[in-house]
């Protein structure tokens, strides 16, 4: 790890979807976040694991959904 | 979260937060010691494909512990990708496959008719909604995707129950229950069938693990990350005396002639597909050529 930061496997990214809606999902490189717009919740990666559970997930802030 | 309203706190049969604890607890010290029950179950489960004529490439092993199902996966499949998902984080950080994730049965994060095969390997007996979850893994699937489940059943620990259930009889006022309630055959093949699986199988099968005392099995359902999370569990050890009095009874009743206890775990095997049209269906309704008369007595013909 160190610098180099874990990446998330592109298949699974291709197939993840938000597990309280089912819709795709936006992937925030930067923040290191999958974002579901429609649920307002934005679920972490860390060290290239997506952290799928409703209760861990950020709630969007206002005007951050698109 | 709100989204829970669905299922009020006070009515779930398990907490899941203890679950997700229990595994976390137990991940650093899993592989080895805590995994020979996952290693074995999931032998017997992967071994189910030898009978299956078809290549799966994409698998989900959900639930997966600390991946002691992925090296089985992919020396049965060579999958061209395999995900390894569980409840508990450091369950997931301990597995190796590049895509990993962490996610609860309960709310499954993988877009409809996106895989071929679906494992779990006792994990699914810790969900609350096991309708639900087996509904989310069918839409999960690819029509004709196939679902291989193995989870612990109702006579799991019996030995264990009985053991607690006589020794708090006269104590601490009336007994609590220390052991999970798990399903049965017959409940599980009707859920299956319900769930819209095709071609439904559940089967159960005993593993019987002998042990020096009811401490040693105590102390493993630990490292197993399997000790009761049940809501109604006692939130409290047993008192020592009553432990004591539980661990006699268990060795009084069950224990063998070289003083050793045995401890079964029960394991029930749910096999189901998503339907698709190239799997044997019944007859249409009406394309019957025989009476039903003909059929019921035959000697009146």
């Amino acid at each position: 790890m160190g610098e180099e930061r874990a990446t998330v496997d592109p298949k699974l990214l291709e197939i993840l979807v938000c597990p309280l809606t089912k819709e795709p999902l936006r992937y925030d490189a930067e923040r290191q976040e999958l974002i579901s717009d429609k649920a307002k919740l934005a679920f972490p990666i860390r060290d290239g694991i997506p952290i799928m559970l409703p209760d861990e997930a950020r709630p969007l802030e206002e005007g951050e959904a698109r | 979260m709100t989204q829970r309203a669905a299922q009020p706190d006070g009515a779930a049969v398990f907490d899941r937060a203890a679950v997700r604890a229990h595994r976390d607890r137990a991940a650093a010290g899993f592989a080895g010691r805590g995994d020979f029950l996952v290693r074995e179950v999931g032998e017997r489960l992967v071994g189910r494909l030898d009978d299956v004529k078809r290549r799966f490439d994409r698998v989900l092993d959900l639930g997966c512990h600390s991946g002691q199902l992925g090296p089985m996966l992919r020396r049965q499949t060579a999958p061209d990708l395999l995900i390894e998902a569980d409840l508990s984080p450091a369950m997931v950080a301990c597995a190796t496959s590049p895509a990993r994730l962490v996610a609860d049965e309960e709310w499954l994060p993988i877009r409809a008719d996106s895989l071929d095969l679906v494992v779990s390997a006792l994990s699914l007996h810790w969900v609350n909604d096991l309708p639900g979850a087996l509904v989310q893994i069918r839409q999960a699937l690819r029509p004709d995707g196939l679902l291989l489940a193995a989870m612990l059943g109702g006579e799991t620990l019996f030995e264990l129950r009985e053991a607690f259930l006589q020794a708090e009889a006269g104590q601490e006022g009336g007994a609590r229950p220390h052991v999970s309630p798990f399903p049965d055959v017959q409940t599980l093949g009707a859920l299956l069938q319900r769930t819209g699986f095709a071609l439904p199988v559940v089967d159960s099968d005993r593993i019987t693990v002998t042990y020096e005392s009811a401490e040693a099995l105590m102390h493993d359902l630990r490292a197993m990350g399997e000790a009761n999370a049940a809501s109604g569990r006692a939130r409290h050890f047993a008192r020592r005396a009553t432990f004591r009095a539980a661990a006699d009874r268990y060795r009084e009743t069950f224990g063998g002639a070289d003083g050793r206890i045995p401890a079964t775990f029960q394991v029930l095997y749910l096999t189901g597909w998503r339907p698709h049209e190239s799997q044997q269906q019944p007859a249409r309704r009406g394309s019957g050529t025989l009476g039903l008369t003909q059929v019921l007595s035959p000697r009146e013909r």
